[in-house]
């Protein structure tokens, strides 16, 4: 058995009446990276609250990094970034992250250092401006990510847990969070983050879990989770007015299971016994002309939709996350 | 322990540093001294006001009294003005002061006594004059007169007319005795002034005007403080609570020691300012009167600063600390329970009330320190924290009672805390609604 990062054996919260996670079990190995997906309100926040050991959970154990997580010096090699996020505003960035440093058990002096190695790779210090002595919110708010993130990260943690990173970040911060959690990997540390944004789970990610009204509906590796759904799919993309041709088609039940409309771009689910090919032909008789027909895997937004549905995507209880 | 270090380090130094805590640090006193000072300024400039203003008298006693009055109002507001501004008794000449405007006095015929009166409360309805006194055979007979004006409620109007009419009556019995004018003037114009000394066991204390006014200084500076640093606590812990803080760092530390370290930091904060105070406050009264003098000023001797044993101080303390401990932890729990700035100083009334309930009460029982009301407030612990200290400066508190207040206080203390602790883990997490009470106590029970 390999080493786990994460270990989680039936965990449940509920408020109230309302169950925010039920009876949920997730193995995370070490050196793994780990997409928590799921709708808004399906309990992601949640979880990675009880993982944190900020709310406890009515029932079931969670083990992280081989301790369990009420271990108060566990908590010191955890690295966290909240879904909303904020710092103090009227402070220094540097008073800011030299606290959040200390506050992970780092020593000032080797937290300076680090803050300074940050910064610079962040260009928050650049030979021009040092944005280290001004306030937070004298900072745009993308600096201010900047800011969360070296918060996140300095007391070199050796398991990361990002809720909802990419939401709010422009594409170059977002291209600097994937090159980060690429290198943390490399370096041998686990990284767990939530999305509901699948194509960077597919991308980022080694195993996924999709969990939906607080109850996992399926985890495992991306690889053998595709695998495992790869049913009868087929990505189609149109050009010119061809969209409008091909929908005729598309909507015939003995045939199509399923069809993501994305306009000009179509990932289809055929029925068990359908034949590719004869769809084909049908869309050259309608007339459309084609630019892509492709034989795929179903990708995680696929699987995604067809596990939870498009039910369990609007209804979101906000707070409990 | 090191985390919690880290917590107060940081809150006491970005507060120590805040512009606010340096501008209140300097200019505290100033506006102290203005609130304390002021009131007693304007009286005493209104009382001056007083003195010069005339009054008609009506006089139906047949015996010339009326002008005796007149007289000795216009002498005594003199002196009295002189009185008023220096602060010290005596009857010193008044050169130099505005004289009084002699009164008009007006000899009435007993039996027109009801129309000139008549006449004249309407010259006073219609700004002409300030007011009236009539002196009729009762005055003679049996000490009484009355006075109607729209400064009657003024004490210390009242007080001398009454003085100025006492006066007469004396002088014109002396001189029915056959006493020379002369001799009746030096002897009538007597003035007395009553000094208090308050004694405990250790015998001579100081002066009870002094330590009357130590009181109220001391009582009232524990409500400012209290009350500012406990409204500080909770800002801060809304502005965690909405800036998102609070969840970063409770992935990192337990929110009781955020709580704990908030608490502490933030007193360390109040702590600082008044050592500030108290010590520039005593370098004043030790050097200042050497500086004073040096620079020619007349010698202070009226001024005495109390003496304050090392229990009264230490009691002081304590009853600060934990005072503060309890309404900041109060405050604290209100933060945490709202959502915005505009929704936290409707929910922190009810704490703000139990905080004002005991500086209303200042007055009473400083005028009767050893009443049911003092004892009984410096025995709940929601008004403790200010009103024992406030008859500790006053009286000798029986140590049963001084105990029992504090163990109340401390008990209190802690079982605040401890729901204050368990409301602000569950609502530093919550969005959306205040809770209700009935939610609050879940709160408190499954936290």
């Amino acid at each position: 058995m390999t080493e786990l990062a994460l270990d989680i054996r039936g965990i449940s919260k509920s408020y109230g009446e309302f169950n925010a996670v039920r009876s949920l079990s997730l193995a995370v190995p070490k050196g793994a990276v780990y997409g928590l997906l799921g709708p808004n309100g399906a309990g992601k926040t949640t979880t990675i609250r009880m993982i944190l050991n900020i709310i406890a959970p009515d029932d079931g154990t969670i083990m992280v990094l081989g301790r369990p997580n009420t271990d108060s010096a566990i908590l010191d090699r955890i690295g966290y970034l909240p879904e909303e996020r904020g710092l103090y505003k009227k402070m220094q960035v540097r008073r800011v992250l030299r606290f959040l440093a200390q506050l992970k058990g780092l020593g000032a002096k080797e937290a300076d250092r680090r803050i300074e190695d940050w910064m610079e790779r962040l260009s928050l210090k650049t030979p021009e401006k040092d944005w280290g002595l001004s306030k937070i919110d004298e900072l745009s708010r993308g600096m201010q990510q900047k800011v969360q993130f070296i918060g996140t990260l300095l007391h070199d943690p050796d398991l990361v847990i990002l809720d909802e990173p990419f939401s709010g970040l422009d594409p170059i911060n977002a291209q600097a969070l994937k090159d980060t959690v690429v290198d943390l990997k490399k370096r041998g540390k686990s990284v767990i983050f939530s999305t509901h944004l699948m194509d960077n789970a597919e991308r980022l990610c080694d195993s996924v879990c999709i969990i939906a009204h607080g109850d996992k509906v399926l985890d495992g590796t991306v690889a053998g989770v595709k695998a495992e759904h790869g049913g009868n799919n087929v990505a189609l993309a149109v050009a010119g007015d061809g969209a409008e041709l091909v929908k005729r088609v598309l909507s015939d039940h003995q045939m199509v299971e399923r069809v993501d409309d994305s306009n000009r771009f179509f990932e289809i689910s055929l029925q068990k016994d359908a034949d590719p090919q004869q769809l084909l032909r049908r869309l050259i008789e309608a007339g459309a002309s084609i630019t892509r027909f492709e034989l795929v895997q179903p990708s995680l937004h696929q699987i995604f939709l067809e596990k939870v549905g498009a039910t369990g995507v609007e209804v979101g209880m906000t707070g409990h996350g | 322990m090191d985390k919690l270090w880290v917590v107060i380090k940081r809150e006491y130094l970005e507060r120590v540093r805040s512009k606010w805590f340096i501008f209140t640090t300097i200019f505290g006193p100033v506006f102290f001294a203005l609130i304390t000072i002021l009131p007693g300024y304007m009286t005493v400039k209104t009382m001056k006001n007083q003195q010069v203003s005339a009054i008609l008298i009506l006089d139906a006693t047949t015996t010339g009294l009326g002008h005796k009055v007149a007289d000795r109002l216009a002498k005594n507001a003199d002196s009295a003005a002189v009185r008023a501004l220096s602060g010290r008794s005596g009857s010193q000449s008044a050169t130099g002061m505005s004289a009084a405007i002699p009164s008009e006095v007006q000899d009435v015929n007993p039996p027109q006594l009801a129309r000139a009166e008549s006449l004249a409360t309407k010259a006073v309805m219609e700004k002409v004059s300030e007011g009236y006194l009539v002196l009729d055979s009762a005055t003679i007979a049996k000490h009484t007169a009355r006075y109607s004006g729209r400064n009657a409620s003024a004490v210390g109007q009242v007080e001398l007319i009454q003085e100025a009419i006492r006066q007469s009556l004396v002088g014109m019995r002396l001189e029915a005795a056959g006493m020379n004018a002369a001799r009746i003037d030096s002897l009538v114009r007597v003035r007395v002034s009553l000094s208090s000394d308050r004694l405990d066991e250790r015998g001579r204390g100081d002066s009870g005007l002094v330590s009357l006014i130590f009181g109220f200084i001391i009582a009232f500076m524990l409500y400012m403080m209290i009350m500012l640093y406990g409204q500080n606590v909770m800002r801060g812990v809304l502005e965690e609570k909405m800036t998102r803080v609070a969840e970063v760092v409770m992935a990192s530390v337990k929110p009781d020691i955020l709580l704990a370290g908030k608490i502490l930091g933030v007193g360390a904060v109040g702590l600082t300012q008044q050592i500030v105070w108290f010590g520039s406050a005593a370098a004043f009264i030790t050097y200042g009167a050497v500086m004073a003098k040096a620079m020619g000023a007349p010698e202070m001797k009226n001024f005495a600063f109390p003496t304050v044993s090392p229990l009264l101080f230490l009691s002081l303390m304590l009853f600060f600390v934990l005072g503060y401990i309890l309404y900041s932890s109060m405050f604290a729990a209100v933060g945490a329970m709202v959502g915005s700035q505009e929704e936290v100083q409707q929910a922190a009334q009810p704490v703000v009330l139990l905080l004002v309930a005991s500086i209303i009460f200042v007055q009473p029982i400083l005028l009767n320190p050893s009443g049911t009301l003092a004892v009984a407030m410096s025995v709940i612990p929601f008004t403790a924290p200010v009103i024992m200290p406030l008859r500790m400066t006053a009286v000798q508190v029986p140590p049963l009672e001084l105990a029992g207040s504090m163990v109340g206080l401390a008990i209190t203390c802690w079982v605040t805390i401890w729901a204050a602790a368990r409301i602000y883990r569950v609502g530093l997490l919550m969005t959306g609604k205040r809770p209700n009470l009935k939610e609050l106590a879940r709160w408190i029970r499954h936290a």
